[in-house]
């Protein structure tokens, strides 16, 4: 009996142990946009728990939706926000470098630069500092149904602008609508838009406005804005898409509601698991002297920050790293995203639409990152509000040139 | 001396609690927001305030203005003359539309029809629920894919056929067919806004009125009656007047509260802008485009106006009878 | 007018539309309650290869019917999205204490209004009902600056201060309506026996203000149950999330999937509703004293 006790009092005495142990694991809390129905949950999921083992941390997430996530984080006080938060590259992240905010990474990056080219820091660096992991990167993606064009004639997506045009026009005959674009989260039209804009007055001076070096002044802007808005009236974007959001638009496609659906290269591990025949593309060129076919639009968006206020930052950039690799890791295998840190892994077993992708990044002929990043959150907001005027073809190319350029210059 | 002195004390203390609360968190505010208006700042930069004098105002009614040269609206993405006259109308349909009927189906309930209790119970139930989601199921209903309720009922009864066509040659401000997108476009979204408030509160106003019918003295009902009068002119000559001061209150419930009404909005539809009102607008000025004075100054308009209207409507309702609250 | 029920043809009108309106007061709930029982296939429609005939067959949304498979794992999805439990209690915390100060406050300010004598009493009683048209949201930024500085950000008090003084009005109003049915005889014979006039108030009037808290509790309980915005801004941690903030942000999660939504939507409004149908006419009566009173 009283072997018995001893040995329970010793076991007691043990778990005790363990569990004053197990308190001892310092805790970090991240804030993420990764939802149920984001497509990079499956990313989070996997990263989280390797990161936890590997590290001995325990880390506390919480995700929230993407649009009322951009008003969230940026109402949160300082002494508020978790240790780790997701963020957008560009002027998102910028608004709290210069704020404060953020911790700096510089110290940390050298233990990790074979595997992040330096390159891919470039959008959140400020003065010289870098304050954001980038986890993956992305670009505007044209994604298309092959059996829809198949009905309507086409072996293969368009790559010529009057190409395109007939091939809607084809499907359009068919009974299919060739676009959906949800008109709920305007940033779905920018992905539709800026890519016009792209391959009708090049990147060079595409860029040159987003950083507010340029003026919107320009009647090539009209013309692409115009010719966008010609494919919505003459119905080639599903006119339900006004008031749908975009979940609903993608699952659309999916099933094979629409032809084509132009959105971040984040969708492609979905569309190429769904059953079907898709691939993926770019808008074809409108100007010829001014844009080629292999400029896109994106760069290496999504980023984990670390902030400024938290109680531990040196451990906490430690995990946003690792977290930051293996995100990007999970995350390219299942297609979320492409590979802003160098892959140390086997990748033969990336999809085939995340590869296709990945080429087409790799001969990218110039870049332009999301207006919506690239700009600061005043200028982005009114630019984001025309832009939903021009879907819901309350304003033309030339009142949409001549707002932007009276508001934001 | 020490007696008044004492009970003066006592009278502050009691006063106490309440006025820290109110000036504290409704006075001070006030007066903040008026000193914000005429700064620029960032609360998430926590940047310094930057005097702009009366240039939040210029901006906020500049977008009011027609510029003389083009003949054209000053272009401008704030909206503020769109989100004052959105406030109206929806203070109008709610004065006008579902203040009467509420006032009819109290008439009739209050009449002693068999059943009144449960009529009142199932039209007053909404106001309980949260407008969040009342916003959320609405938006389900107004859905225009597969499976929005309203309308899946428009198809199933043909209606569509010709109203969607209708709708769509009333549209001025966008070129797009109208396909059952009712938050999609300026001339149907503050409707589609305006029908679950009405569904919402008119149950509300109708249990106000209710009582006030029921506090009218029998004795004055039954010498109308015998008098021969109808069942109209009891309605009209005798309860109307009686329940003005009920009235008053309903009207100004409606008023301010079309003024103030934002969760039902933000959660109906992602993108407000198509039915802005003051409140959604200074939300997004705020958190959106982080410019914190310039949604102090629409947050100031917004109070003037509340101030406005529930002293338009006092003195529409002053008359020598009735007495003002 | 209540003896005179006779039978009359017009009655059968009325009855007619009353039912009417109580099919489009009902029915919108009825649709919710459905649609969270079902899954997408039958909420969306579907079509199917017909084995037999090698045909596509187009199976219609069922819009009005009972789920033909009854979904209950939506309400698992719902619960466990979140923490919807800790959500209600939340809200419940925050409402009770709200209610709580709201009631105290305004007993109080409004025996220093009524009850005794001193120049000025109107202008104050004036000044108080400013807060009855100042809409709550216009207050964000400065509450926020406010809260910040006191450090009480992302606390319950975050909630229960500003809601307070939100409500404040109304239960001043509301309370001077009940309050001046007290006979002031009462507070004399207290006096004369000696009692100060905390003793009067606490002995006195407090104990006759009962049926007032009802009514107070529930105008102060509409107003901050359902409150959105505030509660958004100035509660980060999901540890003091509210209701709706935690039903908004459960719908971010699931935006395709609409039994999910359905079943957070029931979830969120059956609470209330079983109160409502257990005490409504409680409640109604509340709520009516309210508005004559005042």
């Amino acid at each position: 009996m009283k072997k018995v006790c001893a040995l329970l009092l010793a076991l007691t005495m043990v778990l005790g142990m363990a569990s004053a142990f197990a308190d001892e694991v310092p805790t970090l809390t991240l804030w993420c946009i990764a939802t149920e129905s984001d497509a990079n949950r499956p990313a989070y999921e996997a990263a989280i728990p390797a990161v936890e083992e590997a590290l001995g941390v325990k880390i506390e997430w919480e995700a929230f939706e993407n649009d009322s996530y951009k008003t969230k984080i940026k109402s949160t006080s300082a002494e508020e926000l978790p240790d780790i938060f997701f963020t957008w590259s560009g002027a998102f992240a910028g608004d709290f470098a210069t704020a404060g905010k953020l911790y700096c990474l510089d110290e940390e990056y050298k233990n990790y630069t074979a595997d992040l080219p330096e390159v891919m820091l470039q959008n959140s660096t400020y003065d010289g500092k870098h304050y954001a992991v980038p986890l993956t990167m992305n670009i505007v993606t044209l994604f298309a149904n092959m059996d829809l064009l198949k009905e309507a004639g086409y072996d293969a997506v368009p790559t010529t602008y009057d190409d395109l045009m007939a091939c809607c026009a084809a499907l359009k005959e068919k009974g299919i609508i060739p676009f959906g674009c949800s008109g709920n989260a305007t940033w779905c039209v920018t992905e539709y838009l800026e890519p016009i804009i792209e391959k009708t007055i090049g990147y060079e001076a595409m860029n040159e406005i987003f950083a507010g070096r340029a003026t919107w002044n320009d009647p090539a802007i009209a013309t692409a804005v115009d010719t966008f808005q010609k494919m919505i009236i003459d119905g080639y974007f599903d006119p339900d898409g006004l008031s749908l959001d975009n979940d609903t638009v993608k699952a659309n496609f999916i099933a094979g509601k629409y032809a084509f659906y132009q959105n971040g290269s984040w969708n492609c591990g979905e569309i190429n698991d769904a059953e079907g025949n898709f691939q993926a593309a770019l808008f074809p060129v409108m100007d010829a002297e001014k844009a080629t076919y292999g400029q896109v639009i994106g760069g290496p968006n999504d980023a984990l920050a670390v902030s400024a206020a938290s109680k531990n930052p040196e451990l906490a950039a430690k995990v946003a790293f690792a977290l930051g690799k293996e995100i990007c890791h999970y995350g390219y295998l299942a297609g979320s995203g492409l590979p802003a840190w160098t892959p140390d892994y086997d990748t033969s077993a990336v999809k085939p639409l995340v590869a296709d992708v990945a080429k087409m990044v790799a001969e990218s002929e110039g870049m332009v990152l999301f207006g919506d990043n690239a700009m600061s959150a005043d200028p982005a907001n009114v630019y984001l509000s025309y832009v939903a005027k021009v879907y819901g073809c309350e304003i033309d190319g030339a009142g949409f040139i001549e707002a932007l350029t009276n508001e934001l210059q | 001396m020490k007696r008044t002195f004492t009970y003066k004390l006592n009278i502050f203390l009691f006063l106490l609690p309440a006025l820290i609360l109110f000036i504290g968190i409704l006075i001070a505010p006030i007066i903040m927001s008026a000193y914000y208006s005429f700064h620029e700042f960032n609360l998430v930069a926590n940047t310094d305030m930057e005097y702009v004098g009366l240039n939040n105002y210029r901006i906020l009614f500049s977008s009011m203005l027609t510029n003389p040269n083009t003949g054209k609206l000053y272009a401008n993405s704030m909206y503020l003359g769109d989100a004052l006259a959105h406030s109206l109308i929806l203070a109008a349909l709610s004065t006008f539309i579902q203040l009467p009927l509420a006032l009819i189906i109290a008439l009739k309930l209050s009449k002693g029809i068999r059943g009144e209790r449960a009529y009142l119970s199932i039209f007053f139930m909404p106001v309980l629920i949260s407008t969040v989601i009342i916003g959320r199921l609405w938006m389900n209903i107004y859905d225009p894919g597969q499976a929005g309720l309203l309308n899946a009922g428009l198809r199933a009864l043909g209606i569509d056929k010709w109203l969607f066509p209708a709708i769509t040659s009333r549209i001025t401000s966008s070129k797009l067919p109208f396909t059952g997108q009712w938050t999609g476009f300026r001339e149907t979204a503050l409707l589609a806004a305006f029908i679950p408030i009405l569904w919402q509160y008119v149950g509300y106003h109708m249990l106000l009125m209710y009582a006030g019918i029921k506090g009218v003295p029998a004795d004055l009902l039954e010498a109308a009656q015998l008098d021969g009068c109808t069942e109209g002119q009891v309605n009209r000559f005798i309860i109307i007047p009686y329940i003005k001061p009920i009235l008053k209150v309903c009207v100004i419930f409606a008023v301010t509260g079309s003024l103030k009404s934002f969760d039902l909005i933000y959660a109906l539809m992602k993108d407000t802008s198509r039915a802005e009102l003051p409140s959604t607008l200074m939300y997004k000025l705020l958190f959106l485009h982080q410019r914190y004075g310039l949604g102090s100054t629409v947050a100031v308009i917004l109070i003037v106006l509340c101030f406005l209207f529930a002293m338009l409507i006092s003195l529409a309702f002053r008359d020598k009878g009735a007495k003002v609250a | 007018m209540r003896e005179v029920r006779k039978f009359k043809p017009s009655n059968i009108i009325v009855h007619i539309l009353l039912l009417i309106l109580v099919l489009i007061n009902l029915f919108p709930l009825y649709w919710m309650v459905t649609f969270s029982l079902k899954n997408n296939d039958e909420i969306l429609g579907y079509s199917y290869v017909d084995e037999a005939t090698g045909e596509r067959v187009l199976v219609p949304p069922n819009h009005v019917g009972l789920p033909q498979h009854w979904e209950w794992g939506n309400y698992n999805k719902a619960m466990n999205t979140g923490n919807m439990g800790q959500y209600f209690i939340n809200s419940l915390a925050v409402s009770t204490s709200v209610i709580a100060i709201t009631v105290i406050a305004s007993f109080m300010a409004t025996y220093a209004l009524t009850r005794m004598v001193w120049k000025g009493r109107k202008m104050m009683n004036k000044f108080f009902m400013l807060g009855l048209t100042i809409p709550i949201h216009a207050a964000i930024v400065p509450v926020f600056t406010i809260l910040s500085k006191m450090k009480l950000l992302n606390t319950y008090a975050a909630l229960i201060v500003p809601y307070a003084a939100f409500s404040l009005s109304m239960g001043i109003l509301i309370s001077i309506g009940f309050m001046g049915d007290i006979p002031y005889d009462l507070d004399e014979a207290a006096f004369l026996d000696g009692c100060g006039v905390w003793k009067i108030f606490f002995r006195v009037i407090a104990p006759l203000m009962m049926p007032a808290i009802a009514t107070v509790g529930i105008y102060t309980f509409l107003q901050c149950w359902n409150e959105l915005l505030f509660a958004t801004i100035f509660v980060s941690s999901g540890k003091y999330r509210t209701l709706p903030v935690g039903v908004q942000q459960l719908f971010g999660q699931y935006t395709t999937d609409w039994g999910p939504i359905g079943a957070a939507l029931t979830i969120a409004t059956l609470p209330t509703m079983i109160v409502y149908i257990l005490l409504s006419k409680r409640i109604q009566d509340s709520f009516i004293a309210g508005a004559v009173k005042g």
